[in-house]
């Protein structure tokens, strides 16, 4: 069985999340405690900014020890008193309620930032840490690749992505639809605040220059240090208004310092080249009737978080046929999972009745029909090969329909193995999962998409 | 009779390219299909060859120099329109201004069949008609881009005046559309400068004075005066985005008007083939 004990930005305050998280080089050391501890077959250590979470394959009579032994490592990883300082925010998941869970973590659907892309990488790295350790070896990483795909179909088949969700990502957004490629415009910085620093950061990447000009040249300076960036002096501001073509204004200024007139002087030196102002300072630094000139463009604090409500308003729409692709995915995956639980019999089924008639047509074909020729004898053999498909056709397709609509399949399979007398094949369910896994490894394409 | 059913076919195949880029256009403008923009500008891409080969079956056909008569100018100017759209989409993010040009060829296509002679009065009839024909249909064809990116100029320009971004992303960056909007003017200009001046010398050449011919003058003169201004104005004092966009519509829109009269002449002049 799956199961996902963990903390996430619902269930846990950052102090927590930091101290069970796991950067390059706590992750190995964690994650082989994890896979050295008997009760956990398979095991995947996921830790971003907004959750840790442990993935784990045990055993249907391991459930409660495998839960035990995550939270163990994980208290032990985070330096946390299991029962008071970590338990208390601690979730656990199981079975179908897990693979939902590692599906839609993958997909965004479970980020504090609906949609956002970023998650998917993470659980790809985290996967690849776990091959790399050896901790996946069946069934759980069928499972987080399956839902990579998912991930995947989510994006492509709805617009969970869509639109802009952070000032920055609006203001970025706005500036190309306004220039289209950044790559021949100026970005100018006025102040040297964190929220003008963020927008600026990722307005400055592909644009042609940044600038940034502060009351004091000296915080201007160090910060254009910091972002490959060159600082301006503040009293050339209406200078530099002609030279830049996106405007991050931010400063603590309580009176405008963009004035209408300031900036109809600039457009005249500009030749009317197009002009963006992003102001995300409060009170205003730019006067709203710049806005009313010709090619010139503000947009506030307050229009650019209408825009981040709009985005995450479409996104929340895309939620619904998001979670209806997770929900097929599911169960898709877990009748492919229940199907791997009767293919032992399948296949033992199989490899015994052939074995019983090609040992039969062995003897007579050595016996009293040794004189036939090596044509006749092909004949025979594929005859012979023939009737056992169409002989066991029927119990396979049942059986295997059965396990994936989710009846209990067991008892039909431990009837079978009773009547071919094929007892004595499978008795450790691991064993089981990894030989049925190696025998459908075709077989499992037609029925799971990639 | 071949070359007639050829050139059917190609006409039929032409119509088809320009009616499905249309379709692909409107549903991409509409928000029923994202993908279209990708496709619709190589259906017009692949309607220009067609039609540039439908063109030339047709005129073998007749006997007939593609520039002379309406019936050849209206099919020529669309064909133009496709292939400066064609050509331009290559340097200029405009893949959306074809939501005007494809219906606009079609249209045209469509309406070289009905409208006007296959051949020029031979009182018309000149050394000179060829350049002015071929000269102010290219012109056309400019400022018929020209025209489009100005419009969707002011589509743009007024969702980011009023905030309202909802459906922006659907055309090109305003930037891109005034950069384009400004090369196709820059290109159009001395075409259509030769073609007022192979026009007036041709009218001097045929002693025509009739109202109807000084008011075309008039109007021509008027465009060129017009769109002259917004190339100055724009290097000049920095027109830009706005004011060039409406000077552009205004110079299209009676640049139109001088075709739309000569149409109306040649169709009063010589009766539909």
């Amino acid at each position: 069985m799956i199961l996902v004990v963990g903390v996430s930005h619902r269930t846990a305050p950052v102090e927590v999340r930091e101290r069970l998280s796991a950067g390059a080089d706590a992750l190995p050391v964690v994650l082989s405690r994890l896979a050295a501890r008997p009760e956990l077959d398979e095991v995947m250590f996921l830790a971003t900014c907004n959750r840790v979470e442990v993935i784990a394959l045990v055993r249907d009579d391991g459930v409660d020890a495998g839960l035990d032994a995550i939270r163990e490592e994980l208290a032990r990883h985070g330096g946390l008193a299991e029962d008071a300082e970590l338990a208390p925010y601690l979730y656990d998941k199981r079975g179908d309620e897990a693979v939902t869970h590692v599906f839609r973590v993958a997909a965004s659907l479970d980020s504090m930032v609906l949609g956002e892309p970023q998650i998917l990488g993470q659980v790809k790295d985290a996967y690849d840490a776990a091959v790399a350790a050896g901790a996946l070896k069946g069934m759980l990483g069928r499972c987080v690749s399956r839902a990579f795909a998912v991930a995947k179909r989510v994006r492509t088949e709805t617009d969970i992505g869509a639109g802009s969700v952070s000032i920055a990502s609006v203001a970025v957004d706005l500036a190309r639809r306004i220039f289209g490629d950044l790559g021949s415009h100026g970005v100018l910085l006025l102040g040297a605040g964190e929220m003008a620093e963020a927008a600026a950061r990722s307005l400055s990447k592909g644009a042609r220059a940044v600038r940034i000009c502060n009351r004091s040249f000296d915080r201007a300076a160090m910060l254009a240090g910091a972002m490959h960036a060159s600082a301006a002096r503040w009293d050339e501001l209406e200078q530099e208004l002609v030279h830049a073509d996106v405007v991050v204004a931010s400063t603590a200024s309580r009176t405008p310092i963009v004035t209408r007139d300031m900036v109809k002087r600039a457009m005249k030196a500009r030749k009317g080249r197009t002009l963006f102002f992003v102001d995300i300072a409060v009170p205003r630094n730019v006067e709203p009737a710049v806005h009313g000139i010709d090619n010139v463009y503000v947009f506030n604090v307050d229009d650019l978080e209408k825009e981040v409500a709009r985005g995450l308003e479409t996104r929340r729409a895309e939620l619904e046929p998001a979670e209806k692709i997770v929900d097929a995915e599911v169960k898709q995956f877990l009748a492919w999972t229940r199907g791997l639980e009767v293919q032992p019999t399948v296949v033992a089924m199989r490899a015994k009745a052939r074995a019983v008639l090609i040992a039969e047509l062995d003897r007579t074909l050595s016996g009293r029909l040794k004189h036939l020729p090596e044509g006749d004898r092909a004949a025979l053999t594929q005859m012979m090969e023939s009737a056992l498909n169409k002989l066991l056709h029927a119990p396979t397709t049942k059986l295997k329909a059965r396990a994936a609509e989710g009846d209990d399949a067991g008892e039909l399979a431990a009837a079978m193995r009773y009547l071919f007398d094929l007892q004595g094949i499978v008795a450790d369910r691991q064993e089981q999962a990894a030989r049925a896994i190696a025998a459908v490894e075709e077989e499992d394409d037609e029925h799971l998409p990639h | 009779m071949k070359l007639e059913l050829l050139a059917d076919v190609l006409f039929g195949a032409t119509a088809l390219a320009y009616f499905l880029a249309s379709v692909l256009f409107v549903a991409f403008l509409f928000g029923r299909a994202d993908s279209a923009v990708r496709w619709a500008p190589r259906l017009v891409a692949v309607g220009v060859p067609l039609h540039a080969a439908q063109i030339c079956v047709w005129s073998l056909f007749l006997h007939v120099c593609p520039v002379q008569g309406i019936h050849f100018a209206l099919s020529v100017a669309s064909m133009l329109v496709c292939l400066v759209y064609v050509l331009a989409r290559l340097r200029l993010r405009i893949d959306v201004v074809g939501a005007f040009v494809a219906p606009q060829a079609l249209a045209f296509l469509l309406a070289s069949r009905f409208v006007g002679g296959v051949d020029a009065e031979p009182r018309l009839r000149s050394a000179l008609l060829p350049f002015h024909v071929v000269s102010n249909l290219l012109g056309i064809a400019l400022f018929t881009l020209a025209f489009a990116a100005a419009v969707a100029y002011l589509l743009q320009e007024r969702r980011l005046k009023n905030k309202d971004l909802e459906g922006m992303d659907r055309l090109p960056p305003i930037d891109a559309l005034d950069r384009a909007e400004h090369r196709f003017l820059v290109a159009g200009f001395p075409l259509l400068t030769i073609g007022i001046l192979t026009g007036t010398l041709w009218a001097r050449e045929i002693e025509a004075g009739g109202v109807g011919e000084i008011t075309r003058a008039a109007l021509s003169y008027v465009s060129w005066a017009l769109i002259g201004g917004v190339l100055l104005l724009r290097a000049a004092a920095g027109w830009r985005g706005r004011r060039a966009a409406y000077g552009t519509i205004l110079g299209f829109g009676l640049t139109v008007l001088v075709m739309l009269l000569y149409l109306a002449r040649s169709m009063m002049a010589v009766p539909a083939a």
